[in-house]
């Protein structure tokens, strides 16, 4: 865990990153591992909106470089902590032992709004919860 | 961000709100101002609203939301009740968070190695 906003993770998958990548633009095949519903525009600006439970993450892809790259934005409607295009995921696909690593970076809020994103409830939730494990409550 | 998987289990046991509760309820400003106020010692809502430009009704229903969720104990001391934060009742909700990529691309790990073996081999876990 960091305390800077920023999660990362990667998984290796035995296939090439050309077989791997509409995996993240193409909605039936989202589907497949993140949400129960997917509208997908896969270009700069467009939407990138994945129902995951009854959570609605929205936001826009940013960038595509297939089959290397994509970045979109992350957010839930009617969250102030994590509004819609308030993080950022960045995922890369490096060509690895005949198969694809997919690394997946979630980072917060641009630089400029990072003071305040250190008031997110990640941060907030590892302060109470650090705070009350110090505190034994009176018996 | 929930996963999904854990659908149907959160309906009985107040004792283990869902995490979608504990995210829900921390979607306020407000409502993490008072948590945090009660994070080390309970307090009447008297108490409480005194800290908020805001009706004793409305904070009342921030303590209802937040109960609901579990993360608020309530006790009686006298006529008055005091609440103080359940510590345990934002662990799915860490967990979830810390979960929730690493479960998904290994969803994504297992769809894309199902999907490109059509022939039947296992794919490898």
């Amino acid at each position: 865990m960091t305390t800077t906003g920023e999660l990362v993770a990667s998984v290796h998958i035995d296939a090439p990153p050309d077989t791997v990548y509409p995996y993240f633009t193409d909605a039936d095949l989202m589907v497949r591992w993140l949400g129960t519903t997917a509208t997908l525009d896969p270009t700069p600006g467009g939407v990138f909106a994945v129902d995951v439970d009854d959570t609605a993450a929205r936001g826009t892809y940013l960038s595509l470089n297939p089959p290397r790259s994509v970045v979109f934005t992350w957010g839930m409607p009617g969250s102030d902590t994590l509004p819609p295009g308030g993080t950022t995921v960045e995922v890369t696909l490096t060509p690895a032992d005949g198969g694809t690593l997919v690394t997946l970076v979630h980072r917060g809020l641009p630089a400029e709004h990072r003071r305040s994103h250190q008031e997110g409830w990640r941060t907030f939730l590892g302060n109470l919860t650090t705070a009350a494990a110090r505190s034994r409550p009176a018996s | 961000m929930p996963e999904p998987a854990h659908k149907a289990a959160s309906a009985a046991a107040p004792q283990a709100p869902s995490a979608d509760a504990v995210f829900k309820a921390l979607a306020d400003p407000h409502r993490r101002q008072i948590l945090r106020l009660v994070q080390l010692r309970a307090l009447p809502a008297g108490q409480i609203a005194a800290q908020f430009e805001m009706t004793q009704q409305g904070v009342s229903l921030h303590l209802t939301v937040l109960k609901k969720a579990g993360l608020l104990t309530e006790r009686r001391d006298g006529t008055r009740r005091l609440y103080q934060l359940r510590p345990e009742a934002l662990r799915p909700a860490r967990a979830v968070l810390d979960e929730f990529w690493p479960g998904a691309l290994a969803r994504l790990k297992q769809a894309v190695e199902i999907d490109h073996h059509p022939t039947g081999d296992d794919p490898r876990p």
